[in-house]
């Protein structure tokens, strides 16, 4: 793959992630399993700094 | 021909709605579009941070609160096989008593665990059924047994007393 996407293909890997552990959050907690409610609202809330660090470490690749 | 209609375009211009007034704001580059994800992921880490303070609080024993005991109806006015709607714990959540003999009762929290529509119960068939998608769960157990929902409904414990039944508390999963 062209280096200039990899940046953009990691972010959509995060927001993947991000949906799926948003999912898993809220049905946890419905489920009464409030540990792995914090658990994954714990992983929702790392993901951010990494998305945030792999835009700037990745903003300006060139092909 | 004259025509009154002025068939200049007068400024060239890369939005359609002429409200927009930021430049190129319907160009979408590589970086615009990475910024987004990472505003997306902002999204997503603050908006768990209220589940993760609700989980927090149910953990730390806060979120078990005894309720008032509350009187459904009077047994009497409760045939075998019949079913009553009331509200427990709160003024808004609603919740199913069916009698299923003499002596048992049981009640579900009947907001679907689907998409929490009003379940219902089916005398004739015996079972409790949601009209949105129809998702059927066990009487029994709460437990559901077709369509959608993979959740039971959460049980609600009740006593009869001096020929009235009461609902006492929602019972948990059990983990
Ligand atoms: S809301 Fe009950 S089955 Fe969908």
């Amino acid at each position: 793959m062209r280096l200039k996407f990899i940046g953009v293909a990691l972010l959509c890997a995060f927001f993947m992630m991000n949906i799926v552990f948003t999912q898993f959050m809220v049905h946890q907690y419905y489920y009464e399993n409030y540990v792995n409610v914090l658990i994954f609202g714990g992983l929702n809330i790392v993901v951010f700094p990494l998305a945030l660090f792999t835009y700037k470490k990745t903003k300006n690749e060139k092909a | 021909m004259p025509s009154d209609k002025n068939n200049k375009i007068p400024f060239n211009e890369d939005n359609y709605t002429h409200n927009i007034e930021r430049n190129n704001e319907r160009k979408l580059d590589r970086r615009g579009f990475m910024k987004t994800l990472v505003g997306a992921a902002g999204v997503f880490a603050i908006s768990s941070l209220p589940w993760g303070a609700v989980a927090a609080k149910e953990l730390l024993g806060l979120g078990d609160k005894e309720y008032p005991h509350k009187k459904i109806t009077d047994v009497s006015k409760l045939a075998i096989g019949d079913a009553l709607e009331f509200k427990f714990p709160g003024d808004h959540d609603d919740a199913l008593l069916i009698r299923l003999s003499e002596k048992k009762y049981v009640a579900y929290q009947n907001a679907c665990t689907h998409l929490r529509c009003p379940v219902f119960w089916v005398k004739e068939e015996g079972e409790m059924v949601c009209p949105c998608h129809h998702g059927k769960f066990d009487v029994e157990t709460g437990v559901p047994t077709a369509g959608p929902p993979r959740r039971p409904l959460p049980e609600i414990q009740v006593k009869v007393e001096n020929g009235a039944v009461y609902a006492v508390r929602v019972k948990r999963y059990e983990a």
